[in-house]
């Protein structure tokens, strides 16, 4: 596990930035950059419950997901956003966790229909969690119980527009917080 | 004469230019946060329970050896059909009896069952 | 089901007791009988066996937790005689207990799991006794009437 490679290329931006023309070729990186992972956001489907056929249908035909580049992925390491759909109960809590820190960076999370939002209709139940924003943060919320597939489409079109103000100069901080937190634990 | 494999080498060039290219893109653009978490093993969430070393099917080795077999096959009846018009009938016939010596290995095999998936 | 196989069953079960349907309420009303827990095993087997009565199906195996004791309550029908019937077996709420059914319908090791997951009934001769739906750590029986809970990480 390299530690330099990554602070080095996240430094680069910092570093052409200050150089007369740097601000042009940062700001082009990033339109070029955010524009491929926004046309190729690729969710782990998680569907749960019921929102899952809704999923099913954004997939299909009808709504089409693949005209805006989501293709679903079976596992978590070649996605890159994550669409809880459905109710989140405590024994799938802990499975939910360690399958969203399998996938790697940029991650999104993406939660589908009241249960992942709140807990919804079953709020009062003794084994349902009251919101998967208590297991992992949440990017975009989406109510309705279930959404439509078109309100399923917009959502992932707010995804975008977050990856639209992602920009390679904010990379270092997280960097580092990231490699401290494995020296940490004593990994590097 | 040597010119002429210039287009090889160029094809080459740029395989090589696509593929490396592709990659060493891919290497500047990346994040990069490790975590420990994320280097454990994937088991649909749950934490890794056995081997991950398991005994595959035979069947699996059957089939890739019928497929090398008939690769090979196919990569000498190329050349023979580019050709094969100016050899004339002794071409043509040798090329059959091949074929079909292959093919009763084929039959053989057929019979035998190793084609069954189940 | 016909009054004949419920006397049949009545003459070698006389601790069974047949509760009164209610009139009108449904169509086609399975017959309820009540027995007492240590004789629900055998009565069992006799439903299955015999030939007239032909109970080869579980339907369902659930319990109802009425706050002074719980009833189990087994509903069973035959596919090749076509009628049904309801068992119904009292239990008491301190340390419920009885007599797995799953030598007689296979179907029973699931629901059986499930009853003891929600309400704590131990089933004794169960192959598999541990819990189903709820994760193993879980602590206590959720749909028993006196469970409490604290509220943890989730809530």
């Amino acid at each position: 596990m390299d530690v330099r490679s990554g602070v080095v290329l996240d430094r680069l931006p910092l570093v052409v930035e200050k150089l007369p023309g740097g601000r042009l070729v940062t700001t082009t990186a990033d339109f070029f950059i955010d524009w491929a992972t926004e046309s190729s956001v690729w969710p782990l489907t998680f569907g749960l419950a019921c929102c899952a056929i809704e999923m099913m249908a954004a997939y299909a035909s009808r709504f089409d997901f693949d005209r805006l580049g989501v293709i679903p992925r079976g596992t978590p390491r070649q996605a890159d956003m994550i669409i809880v759909a459905g109710t989140v109960t405590k024994k799938m809590a802990p499975r939910i966790e360690r399958l969203y820190h399998q996938m790697p960076d940029p991650k999104f999370v993406l939660s589908m229909g009241s249960c992942s939002n709140t807990g919804g209709p079953f709020y009062d139940s003794y084994s349902v969690v009251k919101g998967v924003d208590k297991v992992v943060p949440v990017d975009v919320y989406l109510p309705g119980c279930p959404p439509r597939p078109d309100a399923l489409m917009y959502a992932v079109l707010k995804i975008q527009e977050k990856i639209k103000k992602m920009s390679i100069k904010d990379r270092l901080p997280q960097t580092q917080v990231a490699i401290e937190a494995m020296k940490q634990a004593g990994a590097v | 004469m040597l010119t002429q494999y210039a287009s090889v080498l160029i094809f080459l060039a740029f395989g090589l230019a696509f593929t490396v290219g592709t990659l060493v893109a891919a290497f500047l653009v990346r994040r990069y946060r490790p975590s420990l978490l994320k280097y454990t093993t994937y088991e649909c969430g749950e934490v890794p329970v056995g081997q991950s070393w398991v005994q595959f099917n035979l069947r699996f080795y059957v089939y890739a050896l019928l497929f090398l077999v008939f690769d090979v096959e196919v990569a000498f009846i190329i050349p023979w059909a580019v050709v094969f018009k100016e050899l004339g009938l002794f071409a043509f016939v040798e090329m059959m009896i091949f074929i079909g010596i292959l093919i009763l290995g084929l039959a053989y095999a057929w019979r035998k069952g190793a084609l069954e998936w189940t | 089901m016909q009054a004949e196989l419920l006397a049949k069953i009545k003459e070698s079960f006389p601790q069974a007791a047949e509760e009164a349907a209610k009139e009108g309420e449904y169509r086609d009303p399975a017959p309820v009988l009540t027995v007492p827990k240590e004789s629900l095993a055998a009565l069992c087997k006799l439903l299955r066996d015999d030939a007239a009565l032909a109970f080869d199906y579980l339907m369902n195996l659930t319990a109802v937790d009425y706050k002074d004791r719980l009833v189990m309550v087994y509903q069973l029908y035959s596919m090749r005689l076509k009628h049904k019937i309801t068992l119904k077996a009292a239990l008491p709420t301190d340390g419920p207990a009885i007599d797995s059914v799953t030598s007689v319908w296979k179907g029973a090791d699931w629901l059986e799991r499930e009853v003891f997951d929600l309400f704590g009934v131990t089933f004794t001769g169960h192959p598999d006794p541990r819990r189903i739906l709820l994760p193993e750590d879980w602590v206590g029986h959720p749909l028993r009437k006196n469970y409490t809970r604290e509220p943890d990480r989730y809530d």
